[in-house]
């Protein structure tokens, strides 16, 4: 690996210390209620915390907060683009960049963006994408930004929710909303919105094993994403692309008081004097 | 009756609009020109990292995350472990930024959090060893700006030192037999930390007026910044000025002034809120 | 408190500077403390990169490349310091959208590397002839266990020392341009090798001139 001159270096190599553990790490149950006391095979989403223009700098912002996961995102522009090609002179373009930061997960990340990073952010693009009234933007760029603080699974179902949110709050004309909710199929059952641990470890003996993230425009009622990993007979995707659409909906109405509450700070009502 | 007023004065002449509030000893925001805008902690708020502190001055915000790894010592140093702090400006924090590998105001910045770690002794690298010339810990201090509205260096500062003093090591035995290390996770240590070093930031605006903890647009327009560090025993840590325009001594004088009433102020809020999270648990 | 040794006799190791030593460059300049040494080349006013281009004023940068290795990120902090000295006292807004290129290279580093970088940049900038409002030069200065202050001190100094601090000095009212320090000190500490980096500043700007005129009276 060529050495980074652009960072403070530290040792070439360094472990962590969950690999010395003295006591193996708790194996999570594949049945029977879930860690943090949710039920499996239901549509039990955590609950989460959403707030809109948080960050001062930019156009929009939105930061969301679902169990442990913690993410933020920032929307800069629409401006110039700086690559000017044929494509760019009729509509507008959407740059999404996903990141994790390098405290954010159990293992230490780098800085450097990492092919994770990078799949994400072409999925959190095409998921948001069919949202944005682009044309109306013509010659001109839309940066969304994404930093994951804090990973404790369904990072990709919260960034797309956290972009859209963040979209909103900068006033960039979209059709819809997009909300994300991703479910772990482990065999016959099912957990929605599953934590990271949920996600890393999951029993190897049966079929339908995989993870399903969905982008769905709740108004609109139509889907601008799917991700599906693993394995998993038709009847199951559908079933599980159902279960999702449903945990969107259960996110709905808090995303939207939150995107009142913040056109509301931005624009108060006039005074009844 | 005011003539009607087209433009923004802030928007169009910027620096005419700092001038006439610095004529009358006051800033755009209100603040007097020694007045530090609201710094607000919070502790701990990132569970996968070993020890987090997220700092807002004003607009402001940064977040600090520590990770412990381990590694073997070397050869030259093996009484000691690492501390690498690195600071992040991400695009997300400011349209200046842009992607990719970090500019040189982030490198600057991660060379002055490192130097005043260094100068400031504010962990000795000594306590981070395990056995001497075999393992030590390394901290990973990564230091993320989530909102740029100026002031950085103090924030980080901020951050770094209540991150430290938020982060608890887990046990580690070497075994004799097989001469593996063993974690135990469920007896953790708090790091000794030898200094408090607080930073204060100033700019110089035309020359001779010197406001303090300025704002991205202030820091922008001003012909000069300079960063004091010091630490609760009133020594200088650090007296980082990066060139701008020159600076008589009784200025100086002012700005370490300045700088030692603020590490109090700030040692003073790091204290009280780690004491409410240990009473809180 | 601590004495600290007078101002009056200030040492610095043995100064050389040749100017113009470079052809393809618009000035150049290699600057010699005692072992440590560095040249400078300086490029401009050129044409810049849009992306860079500042409206009412040249765009300046400054690189500095180690004697081994590729820049990292303690060069960067110096790039920095040395850029924002420049910009200082360059009067570059009579170069509006044009850049300027200062390259430092590291020929022997045997301590006091940044203000040899300094004083480097500034004999660089004049024989490119480049208006400036003052010149300006670098000071390092060690204070060791003792509380001795060491100016200009070798490497072996450094490392021996409590206390490392460089200052770039302004050539009209002496005043403090940069600052860039290592190590805990006291503000008497700091005072004192304020004042001495002042009087030794008079010294350099001695050699300055004196160079300078060695130089032009050879050419006439």
């Amino acid at each position: 690996m060529p050495t980074d001159t652009k960072r403070v270096r530290g040792p070439e190599v360094s472990k962590s210390p969950s690999l010395y553990l003295s006591k193996p790490p708790v194996v999570l149950p594949s049945h029977g209620p879930r860690a943090d006391g949710r039920q499996r095979d239901q549509v039990d989403v955590r609950p989460v915390f959403v707030r809109c223009g948080l960050v001062s700098q930019a156009k929009g912002s939105a930061y969301i907060e679902a169990g442990n996961t913690k993410l933020m995102c920032c929307v800069y522009g629409p401006r110039e683009t700086e690559r000017k090609d044929e494509t760019d002179m009729k509509c507008g373009r959407l740059t999404t960049d996903m990141r994790f930061a390098p405290f954010s997960c159990p293992e230490r990340g780098s800085w450097i963006q990492g092919a994770q990073e990078k799949d994400l952010s072409l999925m959190l693009h095409e998921s948001l994408q069919p949202a944005v009234c682009l044309h109306k933007y013509p010659r001109s760029q839309i940066e969304v930004n994404v930093m994951v603080l804090e990973n404790s699974g369904s990072v990709l179902a919260h960034a797309i929710t956290c972009a859209s949110l963040a979209l909103a709050d900068a006033g960039i004309e979209m059709y819809d909303l997009v909300l994300g909710c991703s479910i772990q199929q482990d065999g016959a059952s099912y957990v929605v919105d599953p934590s990271y641990m949920e996600e890393s470890c999951s029993s190897v003996s049966s079929e339908n094993q995989g993870c399903l993230t969905v982008a769905f425009l709740p108004s609109l009622n139509q889907i601008s994403g799917l991700q599906s990993d693993g394995e998993m007979t038709e009847k199951t995707l559908t079933a599980g692309v159902r279960t999702c659409i449903e945990g969107c909906y259960k996110l709905y109405p808090v995303i939207q008081q939150a995107l009142a509450s913040a056109v509301r700070k931005a624009a108060p009502p006039p005074s009844e004097s | 009756v005011h003539p009607p007023c087209f433009v923004q004065p802030r928007t169009a002449e910027p620096l005419e609009y700092h001038r006439s509030f610095l004529k009358e000893n006051c800033r755009s925001d209100g603040r007097e020109l020694s007045e530090f805008r609201a710094t607000t902690l919070n502790i701990g708020s990132i569970s996968t990292a070993d020890g987090s502190a997220l700092v807002k001055v004003g607009n402001t915000t940064v977040i600090c995350g520590i990770k412990a790894e381990l590694t073997n010592t070397t050869v030259e140093t093996p009484g000691k472990g690492y501390i690498v702090p690195n600071v992040d400006l991400p695009p997300l924090c400011s349209s200046r930024f842009r992607p990719g590998p970090p500019g040189e105001q982030a490198q600057a910045a991660s060379q002055f959090i490192a130097d005043v770690i260094e100068s400031s002794e504010v962990i000795q690298t000594e306590d981070l060893c395990i056995e001497r010339g075999k393992l030590c810990w390394v901290l990973y201090c990564d230091i993320m700006c989530l909102d740029y509205d100026g002031n950085v260096l103090d924030a980080c500062i901020i951050a770094l030192l209540a991150a430290l003093k938020n982060t608890k090591l887990p046990e580690v035995i070497i075994n004799t037999e097989t001469s593996t290390p063993e974690v135990n996770l469920e007896k953790k240590q708090s790091l000794h930390i030898h200094k408090h070093p607080v930073g204060a930031s100033f700019c110089v605006f035309d020359d001779s007026i010197l406001i303090v903890d300025p704002t991205s647009e202030e820091e922008s327009l001003s012909t000069a910044q300079l960063t004091v560090v010091t630490d609760e025993e009133g020594q200088l840590c650090s007296l980082h000025k990066p060139g701008g325009t020159s600076l008589p001594g009784e200025k100086l004088q002012e700005c370490i002034s300045r700088a030692t009433t603020r590490q109090r102020e700030i040692q003073k809020l790091v204290d009280k809120v780690i004491n409410s999270v240990k009473t809180a648990q | 408190m601590m004495e600290v040794c007078g101002s009056s006799n200030v040492t610095l190791r043995e100064f050389g500077c040749e100017q113009s030593l470079l052809s393809r460059p618009d000035g150049s300049a290699s600057f010699i403390q005692g072992d440590t040494s560095v040249m400078a080349g300086v490029y401009g006013p050129a044409e810049v990169k849009v992306s860079k281009e500042i409206y009412d004023r040249a765009t300046l940068e400054v690189l500095i490349q180690p004697k081994v290795g590729l820049p990292s990120v303690r060069e960067r902090s110096q790039e920095q310091c040395v850029r924002e000295t420049c910009e200082a006292s360059l009067l570059l807004s009579l170069h509006p959208r044009s850049s300027l290129t200062l390259i430092l290279q590291v020929l022997h580093d045997d301590g006091s590397l940044l203000s040899c970088f300094l004083n480097a940049a500034c004999m660089a900038l004049m024989d490119a002839g480049l208006p400036m409002s003052c010149l300006f030069c670098g000071v390092t200065c060690a204070i060791d266990a003792d509380g001795q202050i060491i100016t200009d001190p070798t490497a072996a100094q450094e490392k021996q020392s409590r206390a490392l601090m460089t200052f770039a000095i302004d050539s009209t009212e002496h005043r403090v341009m940069m600052s860039s320090t290592k190590g805990s000190f006291s503000v008497y500490e700091l005072q004192q090798c304020i004042a001495v980096s002042q009087k030794a500043s008079e010294k350099i700007f001695q050699f300055y001139r004196d160079s300078v005129r060695r130089r032009y009276s050879k050419t006439l």
